[in-house]
């Protein structure tokens, strides 16, 4: 009897999980981008015209800003999109313009056909969702698997019902699902096995739960201040430097005091997003009156308190400057494409391991952000630029001498060292 | 048969005892009484068993640490309008002065985010109180408005009943007294002079701690001038001081330590000659090729005879000085002081260097310092007016004469006779406490000034941050007091205009050379007198030492420098009579060891005329004078703060010194001593020759010991079982200390303390061998027993060691700062469970904090032992009641290194975040590391250069040089531990 039972067991499983594997390829399938020929067109387009030259498909700013998401922040508006492409300086725009690309509409259609096309290498549906933080049509994880779990119990009902009345039709006990498992449970090395399962599933839950402390992926802490890093760095394409002044200079990035906010905001005071209620506490805190553009006498100024988004603890060392101004790194390799973000928020590494600065110089994420082991994969494979600072010249030739190699990375010099940042 | 054979476990199962049969059924026969222990209130009569309360504990601390893994949340605040000079996370140093009417140094003051962190020297030497100055600032005790008959008031209403009262003295024709420390600023005597034409009859009246009236009178007869002259201790050959201590505490010596190790370089194959004649043992004599004991009223008498043996006059002389009169007259060149407050005196030491033809060539009474000016007399007569009745107004400025005169009863007194009595002192002090007015003074970090130390050198002084307290600085008041308008600020400004800004960039500049007339005296023997050597008798004579740590007793609220170990007693926390062993014997008074360690001494109670000082410590002290006792001034404040107030005993009415009568009494006192053995054992510790042998040999001194292995004898190093690590490629972090250039003066210490976050631990647990400092200046004695003296005498090897531990009575000292050696064969990092302590690719040891678990393996496995655990967390902790749990005193913490926690291991990191952001500076700006650029802060604050810190790597580096002079040792090299960390050895100027 239980040899039959198991056999039944077994095939329910196989069957639910094919059909589960059919749910969600349909689900993905649905999601991926019709192809047209077009496309093919626009792409040798793309490249002939000289859009190229200035512009990246991701969002890497070239002369001109990177094309990834142009259609959102057209209003989907494809038609004066392609008037813009076609004649930019018509008053229309009013904003800088780029040289006139007389084509014909289809032609620019497929340009930006290929344009749409383009995904940044590997982008999951999960990863959007985080990203865009706005609901996207297709299916979130959670959700399949509660559809898949909703699926498997039905087939169960499906199936015991089946077998029951198979049973009755030989004249055989029935019996419910839960007098299954019980008899399941009881039968001495299936306990066994059930016992040894559920203590990796316990133990998988404790390692989860104390890998995940610690670790702030996603903290997006709501702020005194709506401020929107899209609209500043993204839409307006200020450097980012121009506000968190010392990253270049200092351990700290440092965040931009309100006499900076000021040297736009004297003229600004109304955004795109939440009109003039936001710009208007820089005013409350500095103590500006926007109506007649002066200062306020005698005004006692507030400091914006800011909740802290990335914190160090103090018992690590981490200086902006090394990675900044001497690693060359870009901003977005920690933190993300923030240009499209709103608040700060802490990156998570498989957004990071998108980003194209990082892939270009090879470096691959496993662990969450702002965990040592984060920085340590970094440090692991990225490559010192040694041959571009007199400071590493000596250094660089002895160690090619030694190790018959040109390129070298960080842990090489000791960037794996524990007192390099605890001290 | 076998199944039915039974076995019993005791006769108690064998007769069925209910107990056993119960205990079968159910291993747990009681219920785990948790319901119990909520049941009970009270803890200690219920039922809970030990068991229980360590599971709850468990529980609890499981629970409490999974709740502190949520992330808390922190506010980060910018500046609403950023100043442009800051830079968050990147250090500003100002260029300022540090003047506290005792000592003096022109600094460089170390800001992060308009925060003072830390004092640097400017060309001068800032010795451990000046250093330490930066803790002051943030002391909580300080006095935080100004106060009406003790209850605090506002600046309007203070100045407003000032001037009336001022006024009405003025109307009245009173006089009004301003008395304060020596004042070397310009710009103050002038405000003096502007208070004196608004007020009329106002005397200005100087008074230092340590009064220097002898040198300052018998120069005024000698030349005509009443100042002290600077002595250039490079230039001289012979250097002879009676007692005097310019090495420690002498005026104008901010140069001196720096000058007198430039003069004695072995590598010129010459060094002066330094005697010292003294009775207790001072940080100079310590460092003297020849020290002479004597007794203080014999001081008179032999240099009295050392003049006419000099002058020829006489032939005879004492045979302790004779050699000292001989290479007196032999030399070129030579510089004889005495610190003698007599001025008949030092009119004989005046003579002595005139016919020596030292002056101009060695002392300079025309570039002299103008440190140290006060006039006892002038004092005197104020006393009298003020008893009198005849001072209507007293201004007290940076002086505590409370506490600093002998007889303050009578100057209380006396002051009580005054109608209006006007304190600036920061504190409420000693004086302050009597006085109807305080309005505090601000410190020096937070003020304005100039000065103008020695002839031809004006500093500046500018704030570093704003007043913390609503202080004004006293120029401002005096100002305010002459009814002037104008601020402090813009008066100095106006006075130094042109090119005000250098000046203030640089911090010292050279002002035009007061002329000095010289008054040639015709017959200059006249005024010498002749003073007869004293008899020897048996009285026991006392006189007044300075330590380097408090000085005159002004900072003595000061953590850092209360926990300073005194360079020769290495006592903390303490001030007490030193005694040599030989008349404490006589006395029958003892030290001795407890179980722990820890020194325990007698009490005595000491008379000197009708002073007598109760309950008085008892240290027997190597070097002082048979016959004398010796106590430090500065301790015994009663209103210093929480720190200060009854931490040792106040000897101020005993300064003048004279013959005591000691008299022991019941009790014991608890010493808290970092070091507890006086002499190196026969080892090997301080290497040291004298310079005729190191002239003949540069190795001299400088053995290595050596195993005896199947290849015959050989090195450690070249046995070595360790593989060696990568040193090549990158830098090499040496250090090399040079134990011939290290005077002892701590002023590394207080500078490592306060760049690392050094916590201060308190007598107690110094008394546990707690101490937390990272850098320890060894002091060792020598002993008259050596292992040569033992093969004579045919010593058994236990009388040997025994009396090995013996210093001699006047011992030879040798100072040797120990911090962590950074082994590139490191003992500690193999034992480390946790690998908390590695090895850089540098050199460095590096210690993670965070990593560290607290087993003290690596402490057990430390050859230096130079690793300290943290037992308690220092900071916010009510029990180590110092600058660490104060929000003020946290002020001073440098942000660049972590406050470490309670449970784990610390030590010297070699400057580490100081190398790393030079690296980073140099990386930024794409090119080398600059040869002397990488310092650590013992080295940097190191006057004489005995510390030099280099990349071992950079073959222009003078470290790469020092590693290779014959000179240079490992310590312990034997372990073969391969030290970064080398030491030169010890050159004394010995025949």
């Amino acid at each position: 009897m239980a040899v039959i039972n198991k056999n039944i067991l077994t095939e329910i499983i196989s069957r639910s999980f094919f059909i589960v594997f059919l749910l969600i390829s349909v689900v993905t399938h649905s999601q991926s981008v019709t192809e047209t020929s077009s496309i093919e067109e626009g792409k040798n387009l793309f490249e002939s015209q000289g859009c190229k030259g200035c512009h990246s498909l991701g969002t890497i700013r070239k002369t001109g800003p990177g094309l990834y998401g142009v259609f959102e922040r057209w209003d989907n508006d494809e038609a004066k999109l392609i008037r813009y492409i076609q004649n930019p300086a018509d008053p229309e725009f009013g904003i800088v313009a780029m040289p006139a690309h007389p084509l014909p509409d289809n032609q620019i259609r497929s340009i930006l056909m290929y344009i749409n096309s383009y995904e940044p290498p590997v982008v999951s549906a999960e990863d959007n969702v985080v990203m865009e933080k706005t609901e996207d049509e297709s299916l979130s994880y959670e959700l399949i698997l509660l559809i898949a779990t909703v699926v498997l119990i039905l087939l169960i009902l499906l199936l015991t019902s089946v077998k029951n009345s198979l049973k009755e039709s030989v004249s055989e006990n029935t019996e419910t699902i839960f007098q299954t498992i019980r008899r399941l449970v009881t039968v001495n090395p299936n306990k066994l096995i059930l016992g040894f399962i559920l203590l990796i599933f316990v133990l998988r839950i404790v390692y989860d739960t104390l890998m995940g402390v610690g670790v702030v992926e996603k903290y997006e802490p709501a702020q005194p201040i709506q401020f929107s890093h899209k609209v500043h760095a993204g839409d307006n394409q200020i450097d980012c430097n121009y506000c968190h002044t010392s990253a270049r200079h200092s351990k700290t990035a440092s965040i931009p005091s309100a006499n900076l906010c000021m040297n736009c905001h004297t003229y600004i005071n109304e955004g795109p997003i939440s009109g003039t209620k936001e710009i208007q506490k820089i005013y409350d805190a500095v103590g500006f009156d926007p109506e007649t553009r002066t200062y306020i006498d005698g005004y006692e100024q507030k400091p914006i308190e800011w909740i802290r988004v990335h914190q160090l603890p103090d018992l690590a060392y981490f200086n902006h400057s090394q990675h900044v101004s001497v690693a060359n790194l870009e901003c977005q390799q920690c933190h993300g494409n923030v240009q499209e973000k709103g608040l700060g928020a802490v990156a998570t590494s498989e957004e990071l391991n998108q980003i194209e600065f990082n892939i270009k110089d090879g470096v691959k994420f496993d662990h969450p952000t702002l965990t040592m082991g984060w920085c340590i994969d970094c440090h692991r494979q990225k490559t010192v630029d040694m041959e571009n600072n007199d400071y590493y010249m000596e250094m660089h030739s002895k160690l090619i001498e030694k190790h018959g190699k040109e390129a070298f990375s960080v842990e090489t010099i000791g960037g794996l060292e524990c007192g390099k940042c605890h001290y | 048969m076998i199944e039915n054979k039974k076995y019993w476990k005791g006769i108690a199962q064998l007769n069925d005892d209910p107990v056993v049969k119960k205990l079968e059924e159910n291993e747990f026969v009681d219920k785990l009484p948790i319901d119990k222990l909520f049941e009970e209130n009270d803890l200690s009569t219920g039922n809970t068993s030990r068991r229980d309360f360590l599971k709850f504990l468990g529980f609890t601390t499981a629970a409490a640490s999974l709740a502190a893994c949520e992330a808390p949340i922190n506010k980060v605040i910018p500046y609403v309008n950023k100043p442009e000079e800051i830079v968050p996370g990147v250090a500003n140093y100002y260029a300022s002065t540090i003047y506290d009417g005792h000592d003096f140094a022109s600094v460089l003051v170390k800001t992060r985010e308009g925060r003072p962190i830390k004092i640097e020297s400017n060309n001068t030497c800032a010795n451990a109180r000046v250093q330490s100055s930066v803790l002051s600032l943030y002391d909580s005790s300080r006095l935080r408005s100004p106060m009406i008959s003790k209850v605090e008031s506002n600046w309007d209403s203070v100045d407003k009943d000032i001037i009336k009262k001022l006024d009405e003295i003025k109307e009245n024709g009173g006089k009004i007294a301003i008395l304060t420390s020596t004042i070397i600023s310009p710009t103050i005597y002038n405000l003096i002079d502007n208070f004196k034409n608004k007020y009329g009859n106002v005397v200005h009246v100087q008074k230092d701690s340590v009064s220097s009236d002898g040198i300052l009178d018998a120069n005024l007869d000698y030349f005509g001038i009443r100042k002290i002259p600077t002595y250039n201790f490079e230039k001289a050959e012979i250097i002879v001081s009676f007692g005097a201590d310019f090495l420690g505490n002498f005026p104008g010596n901010t140069d001196y330590a720096k000058q007198y190790v430039e003069g004695r370089n072995p590598k010129n194959k010459k060094m002066s000659k330094h005697y010292q004649v003294e009775s207790n043992l001072t940080l100079t004599g310590s460092n003297a090729d020849h020290r002479i004991q004597i007794k203080p009223s014999e001081q008179a008498g032999l240099l009295s005879q050392l003049y006419r043996y000099i002058t020829k006059k006489s032939t005879t002389i004492d045979s302790r000085i004779s050699t000292i009169g001989k290479s007196l007259l032999e030399s070129n060149s030579s510089i004889v002081l005495c610190n003698s407050n007599n001025k008949e005196v030092q009119l004989i030491v005046n003579a002595i260097n005139d016919y020596l033809k030292n002056y101009d060539r060695t002392i300079s009474i025309r570039n002299h310092t103008n440190l140290q000016q006060g006039n006892d007399q002038d004092l005197q007569n104020l006393i009298y007016e003020m008893q009198a009745g005849q001072i209507d107004a007293l201004i007290t400025y940076n002086i505590n004469p409370s506490y600093i005169l002998p007889d303050s009863d009578n100057f209380n007194k006396a002051m009580s006779n005054v109608g209006l009595t006007i304190s600036t002192s920061k504190y409420m002090d000693e004086t302050s406490i009597n006085m109807d007015y305080i309005c505090p003074d601000s410190h020096n970090l937070e003020s304005w000034g100039d000065f103008v130390p020695y002839n031809g050198v004006c500093t500046l002084m500018q704030p570093t941050i704003n007043p913390l307290f609503n202080t004004r600085q006293f120029q401002d008041s005096l100002l305010k007091w002459s009814q002037n308008s104008i601020s402090y600020n813009d008066y100095l400004k106006d006075t130094y205009k042109n090119d005000w800004e250098n000046k203030l960039h640089d911090g010292y500049f050279d002002v035009e050379l007061e002329k000095v007339p010289l008054k040639q005296v015709k017959n200059k023997d006249l005024l010498i007198k002749n003073f007869p050597i004293k008899k020897n008798s048996n009285n026991i004579e006392f006189c007044v030492s300075e330590k380097i740590s408090l000085g005159d007793g002004s900072q003595a609220n000061n953590p850092w420098l209360q926990e300073l170990p005194d360079p020769l007693s290495r006592a903390t926390w303490d001030n007490y009579l030193t005694i040599s062993e030989i008349t404490a014997k006589e006395l029958g008074l003892r030290n001795w060891n407890v179980s722990n360690g820890a020194l325990n001494g007698d009490i005595v109670d000491l008379t000197l005329g009708d002073v007598t000082i109760n309950n008085v410590p008892v240290m027997i002290q190597p070097g002082q004078a048979i016959g004398t006792v010796s106590m430090a001034i500065g301790y015994g404040r009663t209103n210093a703060g929480k720190c200060g107030n009854g931490v040792g005993l106040n000897v101020y009415p005993l300064i003048n010194g004279g013959e005591v009568v000691i008299e022991k009494v019941e009790g014991v006192h608890e010493f808290a001593a970092t070091q507890l053995h006086h002499t190196m054992m026969g080892r090997n510790i301080v290497k040291e020759t004298t310079l005729d042998e190191y002239i003949k040999n540069p190795a001299s001194g400088n053995d290595h010991d050596k195993f005896l292995t199947h290849e015959g004898k050989k090195r450690a190093n070249e046995v070595s079982l360790w593989n060696k690590h990568d040193h090549e490629t990158g830098h090499h972090w040496n250090l090399s200390i040079d134990l011939t250039a290290c005077i002892g003066c701590a002023s590394c210490v207080i500078s490592c303390h306060a760049e690392n976050n050094v916590p201060v631990v308190g007598k107690e647990e110094i008394r546990k061998s707690r101490d937390m400092h990272w850098l320890r200046i060894d002091r060792y004695f020598s002993s008259d027993m050596t292992k040569e003296v033992a093969k004579d005498q045919n010593a058994s090897a236990i009388d040997m060691y025994s009396k090995m531990e013996d210093p001699s009575v006047n011992p030879e000292v040798v100072f040797q700062p120990v911090m962590c050696m950074h082994c590139n064969n490191a003992p500690c990092e193999t034992v480390c469970p946790v690998a908390a302590t590695t090895h850089s690719a540098e050199g460095l040891n590096h210690m993670t904090y965070n990593r560290c678990v607290g087993t003290r393996y690596c402490l057990n496995n430390c050859p230096y032992k130079v690793r300290r655990f943290n037992w308690f967390q220092y900071s916010d902790n009510d029990a180590f009641d110092f600058n660490m749990n104060d929000d003020y005193g946290k002020m001073v913490l440098n942000p660049d290194v972590v406050v470490r926690s309670r449970g784990v291991m610390e030590k010297c990191t070699m400057c580490l975040h100081k190398i790393q952001e030079l690296k980073l500076t140099a990386k930024r700006e794409g090119r080398k590391i600059k040869d002397e650029e990488a310092q650590t802060v013992c080295a940097s604050a190191c006057e004489t250069n005995a510390l030099v810190f280099g990349d071992v790597n950079d073959k222009n580096h003078t470290v790469h040089k020092l590693r290779k002079d014959e000179r240079s040792y490992d310590l312990l090299d034997h372990l073969n531990v391969a030290p970064s960390v080398f030491y030169q050895t010890k050159i004394r100027n010995k025949s």
